[in-house]
């Protein structure tokens, strides 16, 4: 039996562009490797009773019209948004913490510093108008950098007058921001290292940078252009973030997308006709019109095309293409909620509602990244943890809790030993760096899951463990993700697409490259019917 | 004297600021479309930092610049410098030795490096012909974009739009592969571009080297890679990629320049420092010097850096608030030290014994990337590198005429040395310093010791003081992406124009930046004099 389309991977984003297509008219079979659909976007049970995001731990913001096309809602889809953002402990003093409420964050800051309390309603502005006028760009598709469209054109055009629209200030911010490091824009708004780490976090979040490498500005860009602003807000999920690829395939199948798990693709084959069959690990081949890969670019076309397929300096920008992870998982299952200095038990529910930096300042994350450039994990990590029992009691058993733990750095490749051989070793050091701040946590820790940038690789399918599909650099953005000349979720295999974060825009729960592709595909699809009938 | 002859004398049509090479340039450019101009430079010398001194005796040193390859050819023609003296003697090759015995020895003849190249790796020889095309390639496109006044992109004007549109299209006419080059150089790190290309570690470490010179930046830092551009734009007699030295040392130049300016009618003073710039109804009417004369011009061109021609020569208050804060905002953190050694004979490194023409090129002390990652994390948290990246030169090797007989100069160029210390200051630091570059020579070629009749250490602090560049900046603030072309120096203001009326700026604090280039000075000659029609 033959399908119009074949997805493998059943990724959030792979989700999404099966639904569309289904929308489209289009008979779509989503081929997932692992025993549960979600990819990165999934709820495990981590010990009995104990449910936790395993990989992302919240949501990008995803997009509100993939919400509503996909109709979410009614297949059981309910974000908790927390009314802390981040909340950075502090042994010394109070807990810095930024809300939702940004009088409730400013009042926090003027207890801090006068001055930051000034700069932070001015930087969340400027970051708004500018997130305002980028936000096109990540429903985009990305133009072609050889021979732009005239819709392409077009786009860019009311673009660029959106852009003057911002008027010389902001404009003239967005470029210099662009290929900025993170460290100097903070230092230009604040003065109060905790408050500029915390910040600056979301510029290195997933990447192999510190805060003083160029170009880190872009993530907050990115940020303020998904949410409309460069903190982020904290996007939980009911029932953790596997709750929502649930959704995505309840509303999938509903479309009439077939969903196969345990169903690993070894290989797509190509006929005349482009990419029209794949090779299962048990040996079956299917057949559709056209296969799209929710897989990461390196895995899809180093690994499941025959290297015959792509001419050789296509390979080798593949090749080149940067994917190597420094972000690993721990998870723990927790007798009681834990006490972080510097927060009240009054307020602490609240407070740890959101997420948990810790990475006190500038230099302490760049040191964290400094470790991984020599290919060891860092001594004294930078954490972002979760708590989203607090918000989402169904997670674990009454009075206990689940804490998400995503951790920097952790390269890839180690000089020393491998990830077999270091993992409780390295567990160790980020539950060690945790009771800094968390004095009393080792008595409350009742399991622990370890996830290491190998088992990302080995048991999610992430080439080098490598959470957004590979760095996110300016050279790896926009028309140039994965690859230039290739932004537009095709391949140089004809009737193969990719459709994972590895396309613009990139990494995040947002379900929106998902989506763009979905739109190209169905584009060409429709243009070889016609051709067919004429 | 009539009191008429008298104010004339005092009357200018351009006041520069500052005999340094691109100062000199600008005047030079004025002089010659029939200006009255006056260039006031502080020092006792011409040249800036491009300038010969004997601070040993017999021994002339190129101070702080040493190595020439950008300056204009252009301009190398339209003012004839060759006629005024300028000669430039082939720098040839770049020698890096490493710490396992073995060296890496690339010089100008392409077929001898290929094969060094192939004793390293037979993969890279190969990939390094690719590489040089490729990089030839791209050199040709960025070229007129240097010799070009940047656009203004936030509220684009008819010229405006048409440099856009040509950079566009120039953009468009590349192939597929060169326009992917392209925007990697601009915004990759010099590591990351050469892993695509070669798999030696040397070979990346000290290509590499020249992406992070005068920049607060580690080899990984993208951003970096586009400096690897600069090697191959080196222009000396349309020889591209090759790098070479001004007989005389970088003085040479600036004199050379001197003279072109001076023939054309310019008026150059040096020892004459300048307390502030005369402003008159938010105008710039000409200078006051520190003995407090007046002297006044139509218009002043600056080729001194942002801060002291804004913050001290005419203060804040006179500022837009908005050009205040970027001028505040505008990044220097010089980065780099010299040292200059008199040397009585030539250093013997372990990896290559003898004085053979090795020692004519460059001798780049940077064995790894790691190496020189680690430098740049020492600098990061406020200390100078323990084990600096080093780039050697020992011109007296192919200019005798700046050593005694037998005797020899070595110039030093360090990298890094903050300009802010987190422990003590450099006044304390600067002989420690010292003592750790020469350890570091050291360790490749022992006898370094005992040839060392003198030597001057330069720390970022000093090159501030005795040169005038703010935080020690060579390149009168860092050449990241964020501050350049029509970031540079401060948005909405690179087009050498300041917000001040008839105050304009010349130095390497605009586009496009730093080196002994000149093209700021010319630029910015061709902005003032199409205004001043």
């Amino acid at each position: 039996m033959t399908y119009d389309i074949i997805i493998i991977g059943a990724g959030h984003n792979g989700l999404v562009t099966a639904s569309y297509l289904a929308d489209a008219g289009l008979k779509t079979l989503v081929l997932e490797r692992r025993a549960t659909v979600g990819g990165g976007s999934v709820t495990e049970e981590i010990h009995p009773g104990f449910l936790c995001s395993t990989l992302a731990h919240s949501a990008g913001p995803f997009l509100p019209n993939v919400y509503k096309d996909l109709d979410l809602k009614r297949h059981g889809l309910e974000f908790i948004q927390p009314s802390a953002r981040l909340l950075a402990p502090n042994p010394e003093g109070p807990a810095l913490c930024l809300w939702n409420d940004q009088a409730r964050t400013v009042s926090g800051l003027e207890k801090i510093s006068a001055l930051d309390a000034k700069s932070y309603p001015d930087f969340e502005k400027s970051f708004a108008r500018i997130g305002k006028v980028l936000a096109p760009l990540v429903t985009m598709t990305p133009p072609s950098i050889d021979s732009p469209a005239k819709a392409e054109l077009w786009n860019l055009g009311k673009l660029g007058l959106s852009f003057r629209g911002l008027g010389k200030r902001d404009a003239y911010r967005l470029l210099r921001w662009g290929p900025m490091a993170v460290a100097d824009l903070v230092a230009e708004w604040f003065e109060t290292e905790a408050l500029r780490a915390m910040i600056a976090a979301r510029g290195i979040s997933g990447s192999f940078a510190g805060p003083w490498s160029a170009g880190t500005s872009t993530g907050l860009l990115w940020q303020s252009a998904l949410d409309g602003s460069a903190t982020g807000s904290t996007i939980f999920v009911k029932g953790g973030m596997g709750a929502l690829t649930q959704a995505l395939a309840k509303s999938a199948a509903a479309r009439g997308v077939e969903i196969r798990t345990s169903a690993g693709v070894s290989k797509i084959e190509t006929s005349a006709d482009g990419a029209t069959r794949v090779v299962l690990e048990n040996g079956e081949t299917i057949s559709a019109r056209a296969v799209v890969s929710n897989a990461d670019p390196r895995t899809t076309l180093l690994n499941l095309v025959d290297p015959v397929e792509l001419d050789p300096s296509f390979l080798l920008k593949v090749q080149n293409y940067r994917a190597l992870g420094v972000t690993a998982k721990i998870n723990l299952a927790l007798s009681d909620l834990p006490a972080f200095d510097g927060v009240d038990e009054a307020d602490a529910a609240e407070k740890l509602a959101g997420r948990i930096h810790v990475g006190p300042d500038i230099d302490y994350l760049e040191r964290a990244f400094d470790a991984s450039k020599y290919g060891d994990y860092s001594p004294a990590p930078y954490l972002d943890i979760t708590i989203p029992s607090l918000s989402d009691a169904s997670l674990a058993p009454a009075g206990a809790h689940v804490m998400s733990i995503q951790v920097q750095y952790a390269p890839f490749k180690l000089k020393e030993g491998n990830w077999t051989s270091r993992r409780e070793e390295f567990a160790d050091t980020v539950v060690d760096t945790l009771a800094i701040y968390a004095p009393k946590i080792k008595e409350q820790i009742v399991a622990r899951q370890i996830i290491t940038p190998f088992d990302l690789e080995q048991t999610y399918g992430l080439s080098g463990g490598h959470i957004h599909h590979g760095e996110q650099t300016l050279d790896q953005s926009f028309t140039f993700r994965p690859i230039i000349g290739w932004a537009q979720y095709r391949t140089p295999v004809k009737g193969l697409y990719l459709c994972g974060a590895g396309t613009h825009p990139g990494g995040g729960i947002t379900g929106a490259p998902g989506a763009n592709a979905a739109r190209e595909i169905i584009k060409d699809l429709k243009r070889r019917n016609q051709n067919r009938e004429r | 004297l009539s009191v008429q002859t008298l104010r004339m004398s005092n009357r200018y049509d351009v006041i520069v600021i500052g005999g340094g090479h691109n100062g000199l340039v600008n005047a030079a450019y004025l002089a010659r479309a029939g200006k009255r101009v006056l260039v006031l430079e502080r020092r006792h010398v011409l040249g800036g930092a491009a300038v010969t001194e004997e601070i040993f005796p017999g021994f002339k040193f190129s101070v702080c610049s040493y190595v020439v390859s950008l300056l204009r050819p252009e301009i190398i023609r339209e003012l004839d410098l060759s006629r005024h003296g300028l000669e430039i003697l082939p720098l040839d090759g770049t020698f890096t030795p490493m710490p396992n015995g073995d060296y890496l020895w690339r010089v100008n003849d392409h077929a001898k490096t290929r094969r060094e190249i192939a004793r390293h790796s037979r993969l890279d020889a190969e990939a390094y012909d690719e590489y040089g095309k490729a990089m030839l390639e791209m050199a040709r496109f960025v070229k007129p974009i240097m010799s070009m006044t940047p656009p203004d992109p936030t509220s684009l004007n008819t010229k405006g739009l048409k440099d856009l549109y040509f950079l566009g299209r120039r953009f468009q006419n590349l192939d597929a592969e060169d326009k992917y080059n392209q925007v990697q150089l601009m915004t990759m790190s010099a590591v990351d571009f050469l892993d695509q290309w070669f798999e030696t570690d040397v070979l990346k470490a000290t290509m590499s080297a020249s992406g992070i010179i005068g920049t607060f930046l580690g080899v990984r830092s993208p951003g970096t890679a586009y400096v690897l551009l600069h090697h191959y734009m080196g222009e000396i007699d349309g020889a591209f990629r090759s790098w070479g030295l001004s007989r005389g040392g970088t003085g040479a130049i600036s004199n050379a320049i001197a003279d072109a300016a001076r023939e054309f009618g310019a008026e150059i003073r040096t020892e004459a420092p300048i307390a502030q710039i005369l402003m008159k109804h938010g105008q710039a009417k000409g200078v006051v010097l520190a003995n407090g004369d007046e002297i006044h011009a139509d218009v002043v061109s600056s080729s001194v850096d942002p801060r002291l021609t804004f913050m001290k020569m005419i203060g804040e208050e006179h500022l837009p608030d908005d050009f205040a804060a970027d001028l505040k905002r505008y990044k220097y953190r010089g980065s780099s030290g010299k040292v200059n050694l008199a040397l009585a004979g030539l250093p013997d490194f372990k990896c290559l014994p003898g004085a053979g023409p090795h020692l004519r090129g460059a001798v780049s002390i940077s064995p790894s990337v790691e190496y020189m990652e680690r430098a740049y994390d020492d600098a990061k948290y406020g200390r100078f590198s323990r084990r600096p990246y080093i780039d050697i030169v020992i011109p007296s090797l192919t200019d005798p005429s700046i050593a005694p007989p037998g005797k020899h100069v070595m110039s030093c160029f360090v990298q890094y040395a903050p300009y802010n210390l987190r422990e003590g200051n450099w006044d304390d630091q600067r002989e420690a310093f010292g003592d750790t570059v020469i350890e570091t020579i050291a360790e490749h070629a022992p006898n370094i010791k005992d040839l060392i009749l003198h030597r001057q250490v330069l720390t970022p602090l000093d090159i501030e003081r005795d040169f005038g560049l703010s935080e020690g900046n060579i390149f009168q603030g860092e050449l990241t992406l964020e501050q350049l072309f029509f970031l540079r120096p401060a948005p909405g203001w690179a087009q050498y124009r300041t917000p001040i009326r008839n105050l304009y700026m010349c130095g390497s604090a605009t586009h496009p930046g730093g080196g002994i280039m000149g093209a700021p000075g010319r630029n910015a000659a061709m902005q003032m004099l199409k205004d001043m029609k």
